[in-house]
């Protein structure tokens, strides 16, 4: 029986917008436990990249609870919030958000200056990952001059250069077409067997069947 | 991780080139100009500081009291300084001296040159380094000189050793060389090439012996351990004790004042240089902070641009800490570039500057203090421009970023705004301060000066001249370039030559006025262009003519009813009939009004010719029939003249001065300002590109648009000038209280500086409001 990695109980998450309290998440009971595959579903606005953001730490949930390997982060500092993800967590956007200023070589790079990680080492971690996939011959390239599947490459490559334990993915294959689609979608099951935790948003029925469960958002709650 | 910093800083920039451009140059304007003001600060507080001894040096000058007022004069009776080291303990050395000029001659190399007749101790006061001779023998010889070196080479040349050879002295005296000392720098108060024992200038003349005379400049080296109190008030009593009929006083001004704290109202220091240095220091500062207002504005502007990289690198792990690291270390680098372009353009601008301020400044790089200051500016300037889009930069949330939302701009457009506002205020205070200056010196030069300036010329009588000036003066005017010529005491322009204790018919307490003596040749007046307004000049007859005067209008008013024709004015055993006023003319100080003068018709004593060239003859021939005529009588000295109204521009150097640098100021303030401006206008612009895609789609005109993105930059400037009145007319109002001869401040001034800043904030937006006008609206709806 693997591990629980995350455990929500109650969690909710509401703003203010004017006078009004909209609640984005209600109430949400999630268990992910290590080796998962999950895919969050769920036409726009139901919540979907709330979730995925408020479980990755850069948001945070305005009720109920949150434990991440048996920590409590809805009481937590944010300097230990952010030591946290910082550790166990890689993102993969829809849109790459790859660094426009920076060589493919040290977007991959650049997690790893955060935690300090000795420069001989870090050659090392991105040589391994490049070569992993297969950039080796684009590492010195500006995202600019790379296709959407490839920068979504280098994307994915930044989230895993930090061993993270849980990847959270929002719309990654959104911006490519079906050939990128089902590279990527490949690929991360390929990390799954590996023994990474994924959690994707996807509207696709296709990637969705990717995953190992399906978690259906509806108006912030789960259906 | 600095390392990857400075990099992603260096492909920002390469990026943004445009931004970067205005940005580094903006700073690099501003860095230079800061510089140049630094450079000049430096050298004026460095005057004087090259003699040793800075703590134990003073100057002696005279309180004199004239109808109630203390006046300050750099003149003292010949016997203080022997007193004052004779009876003042704690003051170990004295000197009297007066400063000369002397033709000197070795074989036919001939060079005039100043130089001070002194006492000995003058050689110990200023710690002179004697690089040939010593100390002890160079005044020992009553025939002694001593030069510095640049003097000694140019006389005997470079090679040769000066030491123990004869000069001749204004073709008549020899002088034994007994000691070469180092050169002067030029930022000394007292200059001088040359030094001799004073003796050989006023041995036996009474007037060097008494203390009714004020002629010499005194100056003492106390001891270390005096106590400064102690001396001073006995510096102050010292006149009193030696001479019961004044009561002018002496007092002591040290070394350290003597360049930048030597302006005395009513005896007592009240400013001087420092006013104009403490005054530019502030400028320099307020550039630098317009041009990193530029940089905070022009980086919180574009902050959407970065925004998403902000997002991106915390989601990666980047604490703010790190984010706020990194921005200010863009800045810095940024400064960096900048104080590198700054050094090249000052290369260039130096010189230029130079010759504006009459100095001889070097950046002087190897120089560890000018490398400390520059690497200072660079670091303070990046951090201080960095810190708040930094903070700005580094606050946003990356979920907000990440999902494409637009940042709230509020509180940043808002500081925004006021920092515009700011830097505007202070360019039209520039402009304001540039015009009421340029006024001021426009209204003095333009003064009813009494006398005609053009055409007229002055040069200092050497040798056995005053004998021969009939001739001479007949010899000038049959050459045909020469209206007229006459002599006098003293310089038309200058002050001096005065005293008080007269009386006269009608005037009470009239020992009070201070009056300034000239004597004059008959041809004076009409030579200079004075007015005779009431009775007659003066005869051929200088004999006849000896208990005649004429006197200043201003004189004439002071006698009241009484009809100054045939009045007497008399003072001691001196009497003379007053046979004719003259109007009023101005000397000395070009912005007060001058004393009261007594015109005497006696040749002798006398220190300058002045000659009226004849219209319309070429300058060329004029001055070189002159110098025929003066060569034939006075052959052995060198044809040396000034022109009057070239000196009278000169009376205006320290107004000019700070005319010229508060212009280019203003013009540098203005252009930092403006790259803000512009580079502000673009970002506008392309923020409301969709909006004005929509507009024009719905109809409006080109014109309508460009009003439209120009109306709030023009607001923001309006706000501007209603800050910068009231402070510019307080600042020059402080400015103008210095000069009695002073112009009114003109309502008109701030509404033509007002509007210049309007027309070039509408020329700097406008560019980029029409560029964003004129733009294809299909091409900014297209999304993404």
């Amino acid at each position: 029986m693997a591990n629980t990695l995350l455990s929500l109980n109650e969690a909710t998450r509401t703003v203010n917008s004017g006078s009004n309290k909209v609640t984005l998440l209600d109430n949400i009971n999630l268990q992910v436990k290590e080796g998962e595959f999950i895919s969050l579903m769920g036409p726009s606005g139901s919540g979907k990249s709330t979730l995925l953001n408020c479980i990755g730490m850069l948001d945070s949930f305005t009720g109920g609870g949150y434990t991440f390997l048996g920590e409590p982060v809805h009481s937590m500092k944010e300097k230990n919030r952010s030591k946290l993800y910082k550790e166990y967590i890689g993102f993969v956007f829809q849109a790459y958000h790859l660094i426009d200023e920076l060589t493919v070589w040290e977007n991959i790079e650049t997690p790893l200056l955060y935690k300090n990680v000795k420069s001989l080492e870090r050659r090392g971690l991105v040589a391994d990952m490049l070569d992993r996939f297969n950039i080796v011959g684009k590492k010195d390239l500006f995202p600019i001059q790379l296709s959407g599947g490839q920068q979504q490459l280098v994307g994915i490559a930044r989230a895993l250069i930090g061993k993270p334990k849980l990847i959270l993915a929002d719309e990654p294959t959104g911006n490519l077409n079906s050939k990128q689609s089902t590279e990527i979608m490949e690929l991360f099951s390929q990390l799954n067997k590996e023994g990474v935790t994924i959690i994707q948003a996807t509207h696709s029925e296709k990637n969705a069947s990717y995953g190992s469960r399906i978690i259906n958002l509806l108006d912030g709650k789960i259906v | 991780m600095i390392l990857n910093y400075i990099k992603i800083a260096f492909r920002t920039l390469l990026k943004n080139k445009g931004y970067s451009f205005l940005n580094i140059f903006g700073l690099a304007i501003g860095i230079t100009c800061a510089t140049l003001i630094f450079l000049w600060v430096e050298d004026e507080l460095s005057f004087n500081s090259n003699f040793d001894k800075q703590d134990q040096v003073y100057y002696v000058p005279t309180n004199q009291n004239y109808e109630g007022e203390w006046r300050t004069f750099y003149a003292t009776p010949g016997p203080l300084a022997k007193d004052m080291k004779d009876d003042i303990p704690g003051i170990l050395k004295a000197t009297k001296s007066s400063l000369q000029e002397r033709l000197f001659a070795v074989g036919d190399n001939s060079i005039t040159r100043r130089g001070r007749y002194a006492d000995e101790d003058f050689l110990d006061i200023f710690s002179l380094k004697f690089i040939e001779g010593n100390r002890e023998n160079a005044f020992s010889n009553p025939e002694a000189i001593v030069l510095t070196q640049k003097t000694a080479e140019e006389l005997f040349g470079k090679e040769e050793k000066a030491l123990g050879k004869v000069i001749r002295v204004s073709n008549k005296d020899s002088y034994l060389v007994t000691g070469v000392v180092e050169n002067m720098p030029d930022n000394i108060t007292f200059p001088f090439d040359w030094v001799a024992p004073f003796d050989r200038y006023g041995l036996g003349e009474e007037w060097t012996r008494v203390y009714g005379n004020n002629f010499s400049d005194t100056f003492v080296l106390l001891s270390p351990e005096a106590n400064f109190e102690i001396v001073y008030a006995k510096v102050r009593n010292i006149i009193a004790t030696k001479a019961d009929f004044t009561d002018d006083y002496a007092f002591l001004h040290s070394i350290k004042d003597w360049h930048l704290r030597s302006k005395f109202k009513d005896g007592k220091i009240v400013g001087g240089r420092i006013t104009y240095v403490r005054l530019f220091t502030i400028i320099a500062f307020i550039i630098l902070l317009i041009a990193c207002i530029n940089f905070m504005n022009l980086s919180t502007a574009r902050s959407e641009k970065r925004a998403n990289e902000v997002g991106v690198r915390k989601a990666m792990g980047s604490s703010r800490s790190r984010l706020v690291t990194q921005f200010i270390t863009e800045a810095v680098l940024l400064a960096f570039i900048s104080v590198v372009f700054s050094v090249l353009l000052l290369a260039i601008i130096l010189p230029q500057f130079n010759l504006v301020i009459e100095k001889d400044l070097s950046l002087g790089l190897t120089n560890p203090m000018h490398l400390f200051v520059l690497l200072s500016i660079t670091l303070i300037c990046g951090i201080f421009a960095g810190l708040y889009p930094a903070f700005y930069l580094s606050s946003f949330k990356p979920v907000h970023v990440l999902k494409g939302l637009k940042t709230t701009q509020g509180s940043a457009s808002f500081i925004r705004k006021g920092l515009v506002v700011g830097q505007f205020t202070i360019s039209i205070v520039f402009i304001i301060f540039t015009i009421l200056v340029y006024q001021q010196i426009q209204h003095a030069k333009n003064r009813e000066l009494g006398y005609d300036k053009d055409q007229l010329l002055s040069m200092r009588i050497n040798g056995d001249f005053i004998p021969k000036f009939d001739l001479v003066q007949q010899e000038l005017i049959r050459t045909g370039s020469v209206k007229n010529a006459t002599l006098c005491n003293s310089h038309i322009l200058s002050g001096g030559n005065n005293g008080s204790g007269f009386t006269w018919k009608g005037g009470t307490d009239t020992e009070d006025v201070l009056i300034s003596f000239r004597n004059v040749t008959q041809s004076f007046f009409e030579t200079t262009g004075m007015e005779i307004i009431e009775g007659r000049g003066f005869s051929s007859n200088v004999e006849a003519d000896s208990s005649y005067a004429l006197i200043s209008e201003s004189l004439a008013k002071m006698m009241g009813n009484e009809n100054p024709i045939g009045n007497i004015i008399s003072r001691d055993e001196d009497t003379f009939e007053i046979i004719g006023v003259v109007k009023d003319y101005v000397y000395g100080d070009m912005f007060e009004s001058s004393d009261p003068v007594l015109f005497m018709h006696y040749p002798y004593y006398t220190r300058y010719m002045y000659i009226k060239t004849m219209d319309g003859v070429p300058v060329d021939k004029a001055l070189s029939d002159i110098e025929a005529v003066l060569k034939k009588h006075n052959p052995a000295y060198p044809f040396e003249y000034t022109f009057i109204d070239e000196a009278f521009d000169a009376k205006f150097k320290n107004e000019q001065l700070v005319g010229e640098l508060s212009q280019i100021f203003a013009i540098l303030a203005i252009l930092i300002s403006c790259l803000g401006l512009f580079g502000l206008a673009a970002y506008t612009a392309e923020q409301r590109r969709k909006e004005i895609g929509v507009r024009k789609v719905l109809g409006a005109s080109v014109s309508g648009i460009v009003k439209l993105l120009s109306k709030d930059f023009i607001k923001l400037v309006s706000i501007s000038i209603l800050i910068a009145i009231p402070i510019a007319w307080y600042f020059i109002k402080d400015w103008l209280q210095d000069y009695s001869y002073r112009i009114e401040i003109n309502w008109w001034i701030f509404f033509i500086a007002g509007l210049m800043a309007i027309i070039i904030a509408v020329l700097t937006v406008s560019f980029q409001a029409v560029k964003a006008a004129i733009a294809n609206p299909v091409d900014s709806l297209k999304t993404e």
